[in-house]
C-alpha cells in the first residue's frame, strides 16, 4: 500500500497548544510519525539568570497555566534549601493543599479534553462543570483561578480562616459526590472504554527506559510516587494511596487520574482538619549564600525537577527546569506506531502533554 | 537506592579519578568525573544497580567550561558532574542505554553547544530550524 505522510500542526484542532507532527500513514494506519516542538520556546531558562530570586517566582509560576503552583512550590524549596531556611508546618500545610487542589483541576481538565477527543460531550460538559467548584476554591484561598501566588520563597502568602476551612470542606463534599458520578459513569461506558482500551499502549519497559514519569508511567504499572517515596512539603503528614494499573493505555491513565483526583480530596479534608496554627512564612534573605540543589516535586503531569545554582547574589547562576512533558513526548512515536488515524487524538490526550512546560 | 555501594562500585570502576563525593540539598549526591567516564559510570548505575531513571540533564557555561550535570533518581538523587571544555564540547551519547535521554541531550547540545557523539537525532528541538546565532545559555560576555 502507498505510503502518504500527512503533516498535522502547530496549529489544528487536536490540541490548543502548537505541535507539529508528521505522520506517515498507509490507508489509515499510522507506521511511522515524527515530532517537532519549540514554537512556544520563550527562553525562560536565560530569564531565570536575569531576575532576583524573587522576581523568579513570579516568572516559574508563568510557565505553566495549569501547574503554576508546581513550579513555584520546586523552585520555592529548592531556594529555600540553598538558604537553609525552617518552613512554618502552616505554610507547608497550605502549600500542600493548593498542590492537592491544583491536581485535581488538572486532572479533570484532562478527563474532559480526553472525552472531547472520543466525543463524549457529555463527560466533557461536566467534567468541565465539575472543575469549576475546585476553580472556586483556588479562587476563595488565593485570588487567582490559574496563577495563585501563592508561594513565597521561605513560605506562603496566603492564609485561611475557620470559615473558608468550613466552605472549602463543604465544597470538597460537593466535588467528590461529582467526582463518584463522573466514575460511575465512565466505569460502565462501553463506547469510552472501546475508545480507549488497548490505545497508546506502553510497556513498562518503555516507560522505564524512556524514563517516563506521573500518571502515564503509574498506568503502566510503575509504583512511583514522589509524594510517597520522597515526601516533600506536608506529604509526611498524609495518608493516601498511590494509583497504578497495568494495562499501559489511554483507559488506565484515564482510571488512574481520576482514582487520583478522589485521593486528593481525601488529602486535603486531612490537611484542612489538622492544619497546625503558625506563622506564614519564614524571613528570606534576598541574597541566597554559593550552592546548588536539585529540587523535585510531584506536579500533576509527575516528576517535575528544578536545579538553582548560586553564586551568592541575589540572581541564580543557574535554573534548570524539566518537566515531566518532556519525556512523554520522546514516547508518541512509539505510541502511534500502529494506530489508527483517528486514535491519534486520544493518543496525543491520554498522555495528558503541556507544550508551554516542555517548551519553556 | 544505596548510594554508599553505587560510590564504592564507581571506586572500583575508575581507582584513578577522585570522585569528589558531596552532599547537595534535597537529598543528592554528587559525584565529579572526567567526561570520557561518564558514559562508562552511567553503564555501571545501568547495569550492576538497575538505575535506569535519569530526571534530567543539565548544562551550564560557568565562563570557563561548560558543565554537564546527569540527575539520576531512585529514591534519592545521583548526580554525574563533568566538566568540558568551552572550545570543543564533546561527550558521547547516552542513548544507547537510555533512550529517554535523546530530548535532554538535543536541549542541551543546541542551548550550549555541545556534541553529543553517536546521537541518534542531532537536530535542534526548541530552536527554530534556521537559527543561526550562538548557542544562547552560551555567556553573553564572552561572545566577541
Amino acid at each position: 500500500m502507498n505510503r502518504i505522510t500527512i503533516p498535522i500542526g502547530p496549529q489544528h484542532p487536536a490540541l490548543k497548544e502548537p505541535i507539529s507532527f508528521l505522520l506517515t500513514v498507509e490507508g489509515e494506519r499510522i507506521v511511522e510519525s515524527a515530532l517537532r516542538i519549540g514554537y512556544v520556546h520563550r527562553g525562560l531558562e536565560r530569564i531565570f539568570q536575569n531576575r532576583s530570586y524573587v522576581q523568579n517566582v513570579h516568572v516559574v509560576e508563568r510557565i505553566c497555566g495549569i501547574c503554576s503552583h508546581a513550579h513555584t512550590t520546586a523552585y520555592c524549596q529548592g531556594v529555600e534549601a540553598l538558604l537553609g531556611l525552617q518552613i512554618p508546618p502552616r505554610a507547608l500545610c497550605l502549600r500542600t493543599l493548593l498542590c492537592e487542589l491544583e491536581r485535581i483541576h488538572s486532572h479533570l481538565l484532562w478527563l474532559g479534553v480526553l472525552a472531547e477527543h472520543v466525543g463524549f460531550t457529555t463527560i466533557f460538559m461536566y467534567a468541565w462543570r465539575d472543575r469549576e467548584i475546585v476553580l472556586d476554591i483556588m479562587e476563595a484561598l488565593s485570588g487567582g483561578r490559574v496563577a495563585h501566588a501563592v508561594n513565597v520563597i521561605g513560605g506562603v502568602r496566603i492564609d485561611v480562616d475557620q470559615e473558608q476551612v468550613c466552605l472549602t470542606l463543604a465544597r470538597l463534599d460537593e466535588l467528590e459526590r461529582r467526582i463518584e458520578t463522573l466514575l460511575g459513569v465512565i466505569r460502565h461506558e462501553r463506547t469510552l472504554q472501546a475508545r480507549t482500551r488497548a490505545v497508546g499502549h506502553l510497556s513498562i519497559e518503555q516507560v522505564r527506559s524512556h524514563c517516563v514519569v506521573g500518571p502515564v508511567a503509574r498506568a503502566s504499572g510503575m509504583d512511583v510516587d514522589l509524594r510517597r517515596d520522597a515526601p516533600y512539603a506536608a506529604y509526611d503528614r498524609l495518608d493516601f494511596r498511590v494509583i497504578t494499573a497495568e494495562e499501559g493505555d489511554v483507559w488506565a491513565r484515564t482510571m488512574v487520574r481520576v482514582l487520583e483526583t478522589v485521593e486528593s480530596v481525601g488529602m486535603c479534608r486531612q490537611l484542612l482538619a489538622e492544619l497546625p496554627d503558625g506563622p506564614l512564612a519564614a524571613p528570606a534573605s534576598r541574597r541566597v549564600p554559593p550552592g546548588q540543589v536539585v529540587s523535585r516535586c510531584e506536579a500533576p503531569r509527575g516528576e517535575l525537577v528544578y536545579y538553582i545554582r548560586s553564586d551568592g547574589g541575589d540572581r541564580p547562576a543557574r535554573v534548570k527546569v524539566r518537566t515531566p512533558t518532556l519525556m512523554t513526548l520522546a514516547t508518541l512515536s512509539d505510541q502511534l506506531r500502529g494506530v489508527n488515524t483517528a486514535d491519534v487524538p486520544t493518543v496525543l490526550s491520554g498522555v495528558d502533554l503541556c507544550i508551554a512546560c516542555a517548551d519553556r | 537506592m544505596n548510594v554508599e555501594l553505587i560510590l564504592e562500585s564507581l571506586r572500583e570502576t575508575f581507582s584513578t579519578e577522585p570522585l569528589e563525593p558531596q552532599a547537595v540539598p534535597i537529598d543528592e549526591t554528587f559525584v565529579t568525573l572526567p567526561p570520557d567516564c561518564i558514559h562508562a559510570a552511567v553503564q555501571v548505575l545501568v547495569e550492576r544497580f538497575d538505575l535506569r531513571h535519569l530526571s534530567a540533564i543539565t548544562g551550564e557555561d560557568t565562563g570557563g567550561e561548560i558543565v554537564l550535570l546527569y540527575h539520576f533518581w531512585d529514591g534519592h538523587g545521583l548526580t554525574l558532574r563533568t566538566s568540558l571544555p568551552r572550545e570543543d564540547a564533546r561527550i558521547t551519547t547516552l542513548t544507547d542505554m537510555i533512550p529517554g535521554a535523546v530530548f535532554y541531550e538535543r536541549e542541551a547540545s543546541e542551548m550550549l553547544g555541545v556534541a553529543f557523539d553517536g546521537h541518534p537525532n542531532p537536530h535542534t528541538l526548541l530552536l527554530p530550524d534556521d537559527w543561526a546565532g550562538e548557542p544562547p545559555l552560551r555567556r553573553q560576555e564572552e561572545r566577541q
